[in-house]
C-alpha cells in the first residue's frame, strides 16, 4: 500500500481527533493522484469530499483490506503502525504549525524522495507534496 | 463588516460576567457559575478554572482542560461575527476576549505597529536564548489573523515568546485556515489567568467550537503556559532572569546529538520519531551544546524533549 497523510511542521495529524487543517485544493490533487488506482479511506476523510470517483472504497479498516499498489489516505492513525506493508509514502506538508496530539512517525530517512511539488492551496499559501520510494 | 459588541452590550455583558465567574489565580476556587443567557452576540461562561486546577508545565507549551471540551452552551452559538474585548481592570489587565470568528472579521490589511501599548507588567529584556531575543512579546489574546485587532489594549497581554509562538499561534493558524477554507464561523474565547494581583499571566485559556458543524471540524479547551524556557520570570511585576540552574544543566553534559528542524526551529533526540518525518530540506544533523541551538531560537520538541 502506498500511504497518503497530511502533516504539520512538527509531524503532527490530529489535535483532539480532528484533521488539523483542510485543502480543497489539496483533495483535488490527491485525486489526480489516485487516477487509475484504488483509493481507500475511511468515513471520517470521505466526508470532506464533495464527489469521489468510483475507484475510491471506504472502509474502517481500510489499512487491512489495502492490496499492493493500492492508496490509502490517512489521517486519523499513524501509518507506522503498518510499516511492514508500505510500498511508499505521500507526504502533504501544510508548511504550517498546527497543535498536535498525533504524530506521523514513519522515519522518512529510510525512504527514497523521488518526487517533490509545491502548490498554493486553496487556504493555504504554499502546499508542499513529497513522494517516497523505498 | 465588522461587528464588535456596543457599549450598552458590553456593559451589560460585564455586569452579568461580574455575577458569573471569572478565571483567576490563588485564594480560594470561585464558584462555577450557573449557565447565563446572554442576549445574541455575548458568549456565556460556564466553566471556571484556577491555577490549582492546572498541571505544572512540564515541556509542552499547552495542556488540555476538561478533555478539550470548550465551554460554550448551545445559546453562544451563532453564524454572525463579533467580537468582544473585556475593558482592563484596576490593575490595568486584560480580561477575557472572545468572539465569533468569521471572514468578514479577517483582517483586509496588513498589521501596524503595536509598540504604542504596554500591557500590564510590560518590560523589555533580551536573552540570547530566547528566539529573537526579546523575552515577552505584545501577545494578542485574539490573533491579528483572526480579528484584525490591532494595537487594542483590550486585547494584548505581555507574554512570552515562546506563549506567542509555540504556545498560541499553532491554535490561531487552526482557526484561521478552518474558517478560510470553509468561510464557517468559529466561537473563540481566549481567558488570561492571573494569579492575584500579578500583573503578568500566568497563561491563557484557549477555547473553540465551529459553529456550522457543531464542533465536527474545531473543538478545544486548553491552557497555554506563559513561560519561557532558560529564563524565570516574576508574575507580580514581569522581573526576569536567566535560569542558572537550566543553563547549568544544559551546558554541563558532553556535547549531545541532535536533529533540527529549520523549517519549525525544533530539535529533537536522535531517537525521536518525529525527527524521522522531517523533510530532507529542513532537516540538520547537530552535535554540540543545547545552549548554543536555544540561544539560536530553537526549542525542544513537545514528544521527546530533548
Amino acid at each position: 500500500m502506498i500511504a497518503i497523510v497530511c502533516i504539520d511542521g512538527s509531524g503532527g495529524m490530529l489535535f483532539n481527533r480532528r484533521r488539523q487543517s483542510q485543502d480543497r485544493l489539496l483533495r483535488e490533487d490527491l485525486l489526480r493522484e489516485a487516477e487509475g488506482r484504488t483509493l481507500w479511506m475511511n468515513a471520517y476523510s470521505a466526508k470532506q469530499f464533495k464527489t469521489l470517483p468510483e475507484t475510491v472504497r471506504t472502509a474502517e479498516d481500510f489499512l487491512d483490506q489495502a492490496g499492493n499498489g493500492d492508496l490509502c489516505f490517512v489521517e486519523d492513525r499513524d501509518p507506522a503502525c503498518y510499516a511492514g506493508q508500505l510500498e511508499g509514502l505521500i507526504v502533504y506538508r501544510w508548511n504550517r504549525n498546527y497543535p498536535a496530539d498525533l504524530f506521523f512517525t514513519v522515519p522518512l530517512e529510510d525512504w527514497t524522495l523521488s518526487r517533490q511539488a509545491e502548490f498554493a492551496g486553496s487556504s493555504h499559501e504554499k502546499i508542499t507534496k513529497e513522494v517516497y520510494t523505498k | 463588516m465588522k461587528f464588535r459588541l456596543t457599549a450598552f452590550t458590553a456593559l451589560l455583558c460585564c455586569l452579568l460576567l461580574s455575577a458569573c465567574t471569572g478565571i483567576s489565580g490563588g485564594g480560594e476556587p470561585e464558584n462555577t457559575s450557573p449557565v447565563v443567557i446572554l442576549p445574541e452576540g455575548q458568549m456565556t461562561q460556564t466553566v471556571s478554572y484556577s491555577l490549582a486546577d492546572i498541571p505544572e508545565y512540564t515541556g509542552t507549551p499547552y495542556v488540555a482542560l476538561s478533555d478539550n471540551v470548550p465551554g460554550f452552551s448551545s445559546g453562544d452559538m451563532t453564524t454572525n461575527s463579533y467580537e468582544y474585548y473585556s475593558p482592563l481592570d484596576e490593575l490595568g489587565r486584560c480580561g477575557e476576549a472572545y468572539a465569533c470568528i468569521g471572514v468578514d472579521l479577517m483582517p483586509t490589511e496588513e498589521r501596524g505597529s503595536i509598540s504604542s501599548v504596554k500591557p500590564s507588567g510590560w518590560q523589555t529584556v533580551k536573552y540570547d536564548c530566547v528566539d529573537g531575543k526579546y523575552l515577552y512579546n505584545r501577545c494578542h489574546l485574539i490573533g491579528f489573523q483572526l480579528s484584525g485587532e490591532n494595537a487594542n489594549k483590550q486585547n494584548l497581554i505581555t507574554g512570552t515568546r515562546y506563549l506567542n509562538v509555540d504556545g498560541m499561534l499553532p491554535f490561531e493558524n487552526m482557526v484561521a485556515d478552518y474558517v478560510k477554507e470553509t468561510e464557517n464561523h468559529v466561537l473563540y474565547r481566549v481567558t488570561p489567568v492571573y494569579e492575584g494581583n500579578n500583573l503578568v499571566a500566568d497563561g491563557v485559556q484557549m477555547e473553540a467550537l465551529s459553529v456550522e458543524d457543531s464542533g465536527e471540524s474545531i473543538s478545544f479547551n486548553v491552557f497555554v503556559y506563559n513561560v519561557q524556557p532558560g529564563v524565570i520570570i516574576d508574575y507580580a511585576t514581569g522581573e526576569s532572569r536567566l535560569d542558572d540552574g537550566a543553563a547549568a544543566d544544559s551546558t554541563s553534559g558532553e556535547s549531545v546529538s541532535y536533529i533540527l528542524n529549520t523549517n519549525s526551529k525544533k530539535f529533537h533526540l536522535t531517537t525521536c520519531a518525529n525527527a524521522g518525518s522531517i523533510s530532507a530540506g529542513n532537516r540538520e544533523e547537530y552535535t554540540g551544546a543545547r545552549e548554543e541551538l536555544t540561544a539560536q531560537g530553537y526549542t525542544p520538541c513537545g514528544q521527546c524533549k530533548p
